[in-house]
């Protein structure tokens, strides 16, 4: 109804979609990310309003560092504080697979009650 | 959304901060840490815009303030319930008994144990680091090295800070920083230096560095003598029994008059030896406790000289 009902939809599906996502990215490029290069390649890849905002990254980031599923190491940097770069662990990657699957799998079912694709 | 957006980054820091108002010190040290790389690099991206102009839209790209704070508090109590060792169920029982040698089961007995016999080494290398710092600061001082070194040495306390955070939080599980203090926008040498000498912090963490030396000798001298006493007497039984059975001819128990209370201790007789035996294990789980109790005492100390004061 309200925009404020749509936004807490919405910050409940992001609650482990994030973690799926920043996995994803992090998996993808060959090279190691910071925190403000995967917000700005996440706000990239989507056009219009953004889904999350970018703040709420980082402390997935962490919480994902913490688990073992990311390495970080710490690079200093001109413009502001020291960046921590971020890279996916084998660990990481076994899981992303996992989640992927999980996610495949419920996105199908969801869309076979809303497209009605299947009855 | 707040009443008054923030037109600086000193502002949105501010802001977030009192979002963050009565969370642990060491997530609000991290928040603000995350949220200024974030915006040093925004407005770094875009040279043409002024820094208001940036800030503007960092409501719709970052996110407000207490939104950003909201994420941190939710994602925190996630990880905390998610990665906290739980109780063993021996230390959770009712039974005083049970909570009393419960104690060999809890992981972070040993690891406080550990952390008691290291501070002695790292008690000894941050008094020294401190006292040389110190000492060299105020002997360069009217030297034009004397700022650059001074400048060093405070930022080498701040890591050691850190380093010491990361190790106590693995050791007794108490939530410290996970970032360093950050320098703040680049500034003159000596604006540096004068808010350095004002930031109550620099001083605790001297503090702290300095303390470590007669914490860390007293922290190593009971886990030595604990264990070393603890494990002995719990040995007795079994030596004399070794001896009964001819396996170690030359070991002694006791020493040819040893007393406890008004007893005369006979050589290698098993009553004895049992009695010790007894002692020796109350010794060993009373240490255990106590070990546990300081890693918990240190840690809170830890927090109040290394972080609270500049959370």
């Amino acid at each position: 109804m309200d925009d404020s009902q749509a936004r807490k939809f919405q910050k409940d599906l992001n609650a482990g979609l994030v973690a799926l996502v920043l996995l994803a990215v992090l998996e993808r490029s060959p090279e190691d990310l910071y925190g403000y290069e995967i917000a700005k390649r996440l706000q990239k890849a989507n056009e219009g309003e953004a889904l999350f905002k970018e703040g709420t990254i980082y402390p997935v980031l962490r919480t994902l560092a913490a688990g073992g599923l990311l390495t970080s190491r710490v690079v200093p940097s001109y413009s502001g504080p020291p960046r921590r770069y971020y890279r996916i662990t084998d660990e990481g990657r076994s899981l992303l697979a996992q989640w992927s699957g999980i996610w495949r799998q419920t996105r199908g079912f969801v869309d076979r009650f809303i497209e009605g694709t299947d009855s | 959304m707040s009443a008054n957006a923030a037109r600086s980054i000193d502002d949105y820091l501010k802001q977030l901060r009192a979002a963050l108002e009565g969370q642990d010190p060491a997530l609000i040290q991290d928040a603000l840490y995350d949220a200024e790389e974030y915006l040093r690099a925004e407005v770094a991206a875009h040279p043409g815009k002024s820094e208001a102009d940036v800030l503007e839209l960092i409501a719709s790209t970052y996110g407000a303030p207490d939104e950003v704070a909201a994420a941190y508090r939710d994602t925190e109590a996630k990880v905390k319930a998610a990665l906290k060792t739980p109780v063993p169920a021996a230390a959770a029982g009712t039974s005083g008994w049970k909570r009393f040698f419960g104690i060999y089961l809890d992981p972070r007995t040993y690891t406080s144990i550990f952390y008691m016999l290291l501070a002695l080494a790292t008690g000894i290398l941050y008094f020294t680091v401190v006292v040389t710092g110190l000492s060299l600061s105020f002997g360069f001082a009217i030297l034009i090295i004397g700022i650059p070194f001074f400048l060093a040495f405070i930022g080498i306390t701040r890591v050691i800070a850190l380093g010491e955070g990361r190790l106590i939080e693995a050791v007794t599980g108490e939530r410290m920083p996970r970032r360093p203090v950050h320098p703040g926008p680049p500034a003159g040498w000596l604006t540096r230096i004068g808010e350095m000498l004002t930031d109550a912090r620099t001083w605790t963490t001297l503090l702290y560095m300095l303390l470590m030396l007669p914490l860390g000798i007293i922290y190593f001298t009971l886990t030595v003598t604990g264990l070393a006493v603890g494990l002995a007497f719990t040995a007795a039984p079994f030596v004399v029994l070794a001896r009964w059975l001819g396996l170690d001819a030359d070991a002694t128990v006791f020493s040819d008059d040893a007393h406890i209370g008004g007893f005369m201790l006979s050589d290698h007789s098993m009553l004895a030896a049992l009695i010790l035996g007894i002692l020796g294990v109350l010794i060993l789980t009373l240490f255990m406790h106590a070990a546990r109790a300081i890693g918990r005492g240190h840690a809170h100390l830890a927090k109040a000289l290394l972080v609270v004061p500049g959370g």
